[in-house]
């Protein structure tokens, strides 16, 4: 076997061990709360329609039973791994039971991966674009008017962003929709009117993370695009009498791809961890809005499978970054590391 | 000892801090804050003749802004002014005492990793690593169901618990480079202990990075304690400006324009934010000259 | 003589905080055709800025303060940029200091030497190709190299790389920042050799910058002595060496280790600092023969010998 796919396949397993001790960690933690989902539902019914249900107590046994709650902690969790890894099974959702919980969780992972996945890109070109342009024309009064822009914008959290446009373009001046992922009354299909539909509702959410990221990338991709300025090999090839846009290309532009791709790989790991507010506020049913509702109603099961879906994520950017970047950066291809 | 000698410690802040626009700001901005927070008991207790801001009914329900109520009331007869400084006043706190607390685990195992370097920094960085791929406000949102009674300090406690990663993985690097620094090796040679060498010739060296830390860890604490309560997570009887953001959106401030309620506290958030980071853009432009070429507004 | 290169009281001065940073500070001299002239001085005392500055590749927080710089029948300083750049490389290239950063890490040897002449001429991608494989092995490397990434060699060959970059076009006239300053003694004397020998070769003009005399004593005709942003003496390198007239370019060549001089001898004092130069002659708070007139009068650059200049009171004044 070569080095390399020696070298390949102990990333891989060490991913999974961190994968897999990750997950444990996070089982044992929401267990250790005090509570479960059938105490939690029985007392939500008490108190929202001050029923006091008489049997209560054996309700409660006879339910836990079911869902083999009342097992004791290691042997469920014995019993979690053994499903999880090798069925892919998430257990049911104890709240929508008895629909199972992948079954609710592969339907917001679409609606969450195309809001984010796609704000994340189009930030990043648009960042990368205008933070290039910016930093190469660094003390022009361009610079100065829309660098301070972006400073303060990317500063701001998303959702903070996001009230206030929720604020002003929706209930103020009433020009797009407060939520959800598309018009109630329309049927789901490949019609036009559906799409323009997905569009328009998708518009403030994605709107908001854009802003926010489109800044961050830019002050980014200016900050580096002004360090290359300064570099020996960039003078150089102004020395050569090139071109400003083959200079920008050839000379900045790539050297700077290296790490922000880095970086959007890494941003792309993390979209859902960002997206927990983002889809709460709006109502846009991906897996943060399914992690919330989860939350009041101790929904283990989808509880667990949602941070499961967003640390598989996380672990995948870090492993295809780890094993790509070789690829890439020709210094460390020629196996110079 | 090889640090700078000759200026005394206000001389060279006063140089630092003029030498920075951003570090001004950054600064100036914090401090009004702060005062306005250290000010709020005197302010709401003279205001609200000794009501408490959160309580309801004090006054009629939503009332114009005049003088007496600057930004009006909200839907409880709360004056908005008196809750947005209550509010201020525990986001700051709560984001103070976790980022300090943060910063202090973050700075000590940073301080052991680096400079021991070798096997326990292996361990260290990969522990950090493992539990920053544990996504942060899920693990937070159920940590906070813990907490149903209102304890100020638990909060802290698991905010501060949560964060340290981030800050230590910023701080060891440098500790680490730090360490190879010649005057460490003079230390060394003339027989300081460890520990001695930790914190007399590393530390005073290093504490424009762990101020830089402590800032980001502050932010990084009202971030999370702020998405935390606009959600309506955890102790509700402590009323921060997320729960605020929380509490007007619950009565329909949103649907009933009453946009003030909604847009105060965004607003001083954000202050919250650019200042703490302008501070730490400052304070890297202070100690990194070569940045000002390159964030120099 | 025909002077192809004309440097006429130029000044480059980088803003700082307390003041101007005068490192080029009225700096004349002319470069004769087909001749090496080398530029020598002490780290700091504007060499390098010298060089950007000819080439107008100063950045901010520098700028160009005044002078002249008369090549090819124009003023440098005051062309367009269009223009500039088209005379770049073709006809005036440049050689830069610490080669280990100058090549484009992500690109390849070929790709950076095919950039500059594609940029300069109409050669098709083949034929630039075949010239940048005849560049490199003018200057003694294998056209291998051509397909490598800048990491893959070693500073030596990087060096060469950058010599033959800057050659391949046959420029009239190639300045050169301390070419060979970051190698070893043996690639130093190969790399001064080469550049010489393309030289001949293509009939160029060579200015050649360094602080090492033996750099100069190696390849160059005539050199210039420059100390704190002023030229101090101009002179044929041989006459120079064996009686030098100013009393830096005396500390200079004693500084040279030798074999048979077994202790060094420094120049006395510190440098100046370029924002405060010394009154009077720039030279005068470190000089053994410092006489009154020396901190009061700052002495001219005049001809006491055939192509021989110095600037002291010792000579007249």
């Amino acid at each position: 076997m070569r080095p390399t796919h020696l070298h390949i396949i102990k990333k891989v397993l060490l991913y999974c061990l961190i994968f897999v001790v990750s997950l444990s960690a996070f089982f044992f933690f929401i267990n250790l709360v005090p509570g479960d989902p059938v105490t939690r539902y029985v007392e939500t019914m008490r108190a929202q329609y001050s029923y006091s249900i008489p049997v209560s107590d054996e309700l409660i046994q006879e339910y836990k039973q079911a869902f083999g709650l009342d097992k004791p902690l290691f042997t469920r969790y014995i019993y979690y791994i053994r499903e999880l890894l090798l069925k892919q099974n998430f257990g049911p959702s104890f709240v929508a039971f008895p629909k199972p919980a992948h079954e609710l969780i592969l339907t917001a992972l679409p609606w969450s991966i195309g809001l984010l996945g796609f704000s994340v890109i189009i930030a990043w070109v648009l960042g990368m674009v205008i933070g290039t342009i910016v930093g190469w024309k660094r003390g022009t009064g361009l610079d100065h008017s829309i660098t301070p822009i972006g400073l303060i914008v990317s500063q701001i959290p998303p959702y903070l962003l996001a009230l206030l446009l929720l604020m002003v373009l929706s209930y103020a001046l009433e020009i797009f929709p407060s939520g959800g992922p598309y018009s109630a009354h329309l049927e789901r299909g490949f019609t036009l009117q559906f799409v323009l539909s997905l569009l328009y509702h998708a518009f403030l959410p994605s709107l908001s993370l854009v802003l926010v990221y489109v800044c961050a990338w830019m002050i980014s991709q200016r900050a580096l695009v002004i360090n290359l300025l300064g570099e020996d090999y960039v003078r150089f090839a102004e020395a050569k009498g090139l071109g400003s846009a083959r200079l920008v290309n050839r000379y900045i532009l790539r050297n700077t791809l290296l790490p922000q791709t880095t970086g959007l790989a890494m941003s792309l790991g993390f979209i859902i961890n960002g997206s927990f507010l983002i889809e709460w506020i709006f109502r846009y049913p991906g897996i943060g809005y399914l992690f919330v509702t989860a939350i009041m109603a101790m929904d283990y099961n989808v509880l667990m499978g949602c941070v499961v879906v967003s640390m598989f994520f996380v672990l995948l950017a870090n492993l295809l970054i780890d094993l790509l970047y070789p690829l890439i950066d020709p210094r460390i291809r020629r196996g110079e590391w | 000892m090889l640090k700078e000698t000759g200026t005394n410690f206000l001389v060279r802040s006063s140089r630092i801090f003029k030498s920075s626009l951003k570090l001004r700001i950054g600064i100036i901005l914090f401090t009004v804050l702060v005062i306005s927070v250290i000010l709020e008991p005197a302010i709401n207790n003279y205001r609200l003749e000794g009501h408490e801001s959160t309580e309801i009914g004090v006054y009629d329900a939503l009332l114009p802004f005049t003088f007496e109520h600057p930004l009006g009331t909200d839907h409880y007869g709360r004056d908005v002014l008196a809750l947005l400084l209550t509010g201020l006043k525990y986001s700051l706190f709560i984001g103070l005492m976790a980022g300090g607390l943060a910063t202090l685990i973050a700075v000590s195992l940073a301080l052991m990793a680096g400079y021991k370097g070798g096997r326990l920094e292996t361990l260290v960085t990969t522990f950090t690593n493992a539990v920053l791929i544990i996504p942060l406000w899920p693990i937070l949102a159920i940590a906070v169901l813990f907490v149903e009674r209102a304890d100020l300090v638990l909060i802290i406690v698991i905010l501060a618990f949560f964060s340290w990663p981030w800050a230590c993985r910023q701080i060891t690097p440098q500790i680490a480079s730090l360490k190879e620094r010649p005057y460490i090796e003079l230390a060394k040679v003339s027989g300081l202990r460890d520990l001695e060498i930790m914190f007399k010739e590393i530390l005073p060296n290093f504490l424009p990075y762990v101020i830089v830390g402590f800032s980001y860890a502050v932010a990084g604490a009202i971030m999370a304690e702020t998405a935390l309560r606009l959600v309506g997570l955890g102790p509700g009887a402590i009323p921060s400006l997320g729960l605020l953001i929380n509490w007007a959106m619950y009565t329909g401030a949103l649907a009933q324009q009453h946009y003030v309620i909604v847009l105060s506290p965004i607003l001083l958030l954000v202050l919250i934010f650019v200042s703490l980071n302008f501070i730490n853009i400052g304070l890297d432009e202070v100690y990194n000259p070569r940045l000002k070429k390159i964030t120099g507004l | 003589m025909q002077a192809i290169l004309e440097v006429e009281n130029l000044r480059v001065y980088f803003t700082t905080i307390e003041g101007d940073c005068k490192s080029v500070d009225g700096v004349s001299f002319r470069v004769y055709n087909k001749e090496i002239l080398g530029i020598a001085g002490e780290s700091g005392c504007g060499k390098s800025t010298l060089i950007e500055g000819i080439l107008r590749l100063v950045k901010s927080p520098g700028y160009i303060k005044s002078g002249k710089v008369l090549f090819a029948g124009s003023d440098l300083l005051r062309l367009k940029e269009r223009n500039l750049r088209k005379i770049r490389w073709k006809e005036l290239s440049y050689i830069p200091q610490g080669c280990m950063n100058a090549l484009n890490p992500v690109l390849r040897i070929e790709e950076q030497i095919v950039d500059g002449i594609v940029t300069h001429t109409d050669l098709s991608g083949e034929k630039a190709k075949e010239m940048t494989s005849s560049a490199l092995n003018a200057v003694g490397m294998p056209s291998e190299v051509a397909r490598m990434y800048p990491h893959e060699l070693s500073g030596g060959m990087r060096q060469r790389v950058a010599i033959a970059m800057s050659t391949c076009l046959r420029p009239s006239l190639v300045l050169a920042d301390e070419p060979v300053t970051a190698l070893d003694v043996i690639m130093q004397r190969l790399n001064l050799q080469t550049i010489a020998e393309l030289k001949e070769r293509f009939g160029m003009t060579v200015v050649l910058v360094a602080h090492d005399m033996a750099c100069h004593a190696e390849i160059c005709d005539r050199i210039c002595i420059m100390y704190a942003g002023r030229l101090m003496e101009i002179g044929i390198v041989d006459q120079l060496f064996q009686k030098p007239l100013h009393p830096y370019t005396k500390g200079l060549l004693e500084a040279v280790p030798s074999l048979e001089r077994r202790r060094v001898k420094s120049i006395a004092g510190l440098a100046p600092s370029p924002l405060n130069w010394p009154r009077g002659c720039r030279f005068h708070p470190r000089c053994p023969f410092q006489k009154e007139v020396c901190g009061k009068k700052e002495p001219v650059l005049r001809e006491v010998g055939s192509e021989h200049y110095v600037a002291c009171h010792l000579y007249g004044d």
